[in-house]
């Protein structure tokens, strides 16, 4: 019996070894014009997984034995940061045409946010910051959760100043994408049955608050990066202060298409349009 | 007797099923008025009771016990304009969840009905969900409480007994909000999506149970005793954060949120509520307290503070607060009652009422949101048309004090 102990510790300890690896990345600090719903355009930036601007950030992933090792490339024309919101020892500067390389590791789920802190918070306003997930399962969803005042990008592309306590954002996106195109964005629109263990990781790297209201399901807080007194609660409607995020569990109990929007109904609209924002819904078999 | 064997089988196996069945009545209506705290009246879209009231703000409480079945009559009395009822937090079904692309939604004249079975205890709100950004800063919210099974004053099923509940139900208006130019919007039959244009907002405001300033601090307060438990159920359905601040000897602790107990409490005099959330805190204090309780409003883009409200907190000693607990007296009369009950009470003061009538059996017929009644003799009357034959029990509530009274209905 002893014997029989001891090789299950042996092999439990060679499984660690065995399947704890590096695991590699490359995300571009790239500048471009953003497209938006209704046709919209404006100057942005993004850390995006090529060297061409999208509106959505590059989405990092790495397992709870893994060790993430990260190249991020200066494409741009200025200098830009780097550095991992809440943990120690990752801030750092890239100028143009710079290369980092930094490595990542975590022993519990999270979700982290990744930005650029140099002239904070407009250039992580100018789209400079995405989510880190670690522990992602195969049913997993991004929600990096953003909102532009667009004449503010045209003004601070431009090098002008803005006075954050005007801040008014017209429009309001998830991955980049509003209401309606955000649904066929296949890493943040739900799609299930019942009993599946869902993980979404939810971050808002926008510079307004918001509160994300799920119809239909509660959803379980596995970690908020905001308190640790938030794991374990079950909730339908999660507030999101900047720069902060959630790992939720879902585990549909029924079957049907239900809506996700921000109950701060002013950012259900692009261009002062309703419905045109964060809004998008979860589809269960 | 075979024939009446089965009968009484029938009858006990209508009993062993039967649910406890709440129904609920609302019209939607869009030319309704509100007075506001600096004696203006507004236009406000919103969910009445009768076609002879204009719809209050908030709607009318909905209330049932888990576990019971919950129906909903919505008729939609609205000009041009087609509306829905959400059951925010209650995850109801797809067909039930009141978004009208992926539900349905109630046009001019036509009645919608809603189902749903009572889950979880706890705060819940409803809403239109039609144009919403419009339609609930228009006027269209109202809470739910869901009670623990037995219907007692209890957190939820085995939870927290308590001795008063309070509802603050924040939210806000913008009064260029309420202007026909932007509440008489477009409105394309059978698209996908409403398309609105939203003006810039800019709330004027701050409302709690749909009051302000004055008229809040009119109607709106705890009044109870040393060691009472006291519950607060906190909603927020407006576009601000609201930051709710206890006085500090009231130790609040958090003990719920979105209608499921917290995994740990959280003792805290600060409770943040964002729009769609809801908090239930625990409050008591072992001496009498004269204080009040703050509720910021801050604005979602900025943080900047927009404004505070205040809800008095006056806690005594029971024998302090005994001179009042007979204001509630009250005569029913005729009993049995055929058609309309008379309630009369003579108050010594001014005094917060509310008013509920439990049938002998559990169902709610009856609840009122509480109403301050000046001093003086009043007479409520009240139609009975649709109550079944059979006991009624009616109760007064101060907030502190409960009286309740027995009638038949012939
Ligand atoms: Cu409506
Ligand atoms: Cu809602």
């Amino acid at each position: 019996m002893k014997r029989a102990l001891l090789t299950l510790v042996c092999l439990l300890g060679f499984q660690t070894i065995f399947f704890a690896g590096n695991v590699s990345d490359t995300i571009y600090i790239n500048s471009g014009q953003g497209l938006f719903v209704n046709g919209k355009q404006m100057p942005c930036k993004g850390f995006n997984s090529t060297p061409t601007y999208e509106n959505r950030n590059a989405q990092l992933s790495v397992g709870i034995m893994d060790t993430l090792v990260l190249t991020i490339v200066n494409n741009d024309t200025i200098l830009h940061g780097f550095d991992i919101r809440g943990i120690s020892g990752y801030k750092d500067t890239l100028q143009q045409g710079d290369t980092l390389e930094v490595t990542f590791h975590s022993s519990t789920p999270r979700v982290c946010i990744y930005y650029d802190h140099i002239n904070y918070p407009n250039n992580a306003y100018m789209g400079l910051a995405g989510i880190l997930a670690v522990g992602a399962n195969a049913n997993t969803y991004y929600w990096n959760i953003k909102d532009h005042q667009s004449d503010w990008n045209d003004s601070i592309a431009s090098g002008g100043v803005v006075d954050w306590l005007d801040y008014y954002p017209d429009y309001f996106t998830i991955n980049g994408l509003s209401n309606p195109d955000i649904n066929s964005d296949t890493t943040a629109r739900v799609e299930g049955n019942i009993g599946d263990t869902i993980l979404i990781f939810m971050a808002n790297t926008g510079q307004a608050e918001h509160s994300i209201h799920f119809h239909g399901y509660h959803c379980e807080i596995l970690y908020s990066t905001s308190s640790s007194m938030h794991a374990g609660r079950i909730k339908d409607t999660f507030p999101l202060k900047r720069m902060e995020g959630y790992l939720l569990r879902l585990v549909p109990h029924q079957t049907g298409e239900y809506p996700v929007h921000d109950h701060n109904l002013l950012s259900i609209t692009g261009g002062g349009l309703y419905p045109f924002g964060m809004f998008l819904t979860i589809l269960i078999q | 007797m075979m024939r009446k064997l089965i009968g009484t089988c029938l009858l006990l196996m209508i009993f062993l099923f039967a649910e406890a069945q709440t129904n609920v009545f609302l019209i939607g209506r869009t030319l309704g008025e509100k007075v506001i705290a600096n004696g203006d009246t507004l236009r406000v879209y919103g969910f009445a009771p009768s076609l002879s009231t204009h719809p209050p703000i908030p709607a009318p409480l909905i209330e049932a016990n888990q576990g019971d079945s919950v129906h909903i009559d919505f008729w939609n009395v609205s000009q041009l304009h087609h509306h829905t009822i959400h059951l925010h937090g209650l995850d109801v079904d797809q067909a039930n969840d009141g978004v009208p692309m992926l539900s349905f939604s109630v046009d001019h004249m036509e009645h919608g009905w809603y189902h749903f079975e009572a889950p979880h205890a706890g705060t819940y709100l409803y809403h239109c969900h039609v144009g919403s950004t419009l339609h609930l800063q228009a006027g269209m919210y109202g809470p739910i409480i869901i009670r623990p099974s037995d219907g007692s004053n209890t957190t939820w099923d085995g939870g927290y007994a308590f001795d008063t509940e309070t509802l603050l139900f924040m939210s806000e208006l913008d009064t260029f909000w309420h202007t026909d130019s932007i509440l008489d919007h477009e409105h394309i039959d059978g698209a996908v999506h409403d398309t609105l244009l939203v003006p810039k907002y800019n709330p004027d405001y701050f409302l709690i149970n749909g009051l302000s300033d004055q008229q809040l601090e009119d109607s709106v307060e705890l009044n109870s005793k040393t060691n009472y438990v006291n519950y607060f159920r906190l909603v927020n359905i407006g576009y601000c954060t609201n930051k709710v601040i206890f006085p500090s000897s009231l130790g609040a602790r958090i003990v719920d949120s979105d209608g499921r107990p917290l995994p740990i409490e959280e003792f805290s005099d600060t409770i943040e509520v964002y729009p769609g959330e809801r908090y239930g805190v625990l409050v008591e204090s072992s001496v009498p307290i004269l204080d009040s309780i703050e509720v910021h409003y801050f604005d979602m883009m900025t943080s900047e503070l927009k404004n505070i409200q205040h809800v008095k907190v006056d806690i005594r000693v029971p024998n302090q607060v005994e001179e009042f607990e007979n204001v509630i007296d009250f005569s029913i009369a005729p009993n049995p009652v055929d058609q309309d009950v008379r309630i009369s009470f003579d108050l010594l003061k001014e005094t917060n009422l509310s008013l509920r009538i439990v049938s002998i059996d559990g169902k709610l017929m009856l609840s009122e949101f509480p109403r301050v009644y000046e001093q003086g003799k009043h007479t409520l009357v009240l139609s009975t048309n649709e109550y079944a034959s059979g006991q009624y029990i009616l109760s007064l509530s101060d907030g502190n004090n409960v009286t309740s009274k027995s009638f038949i209905k012939k």
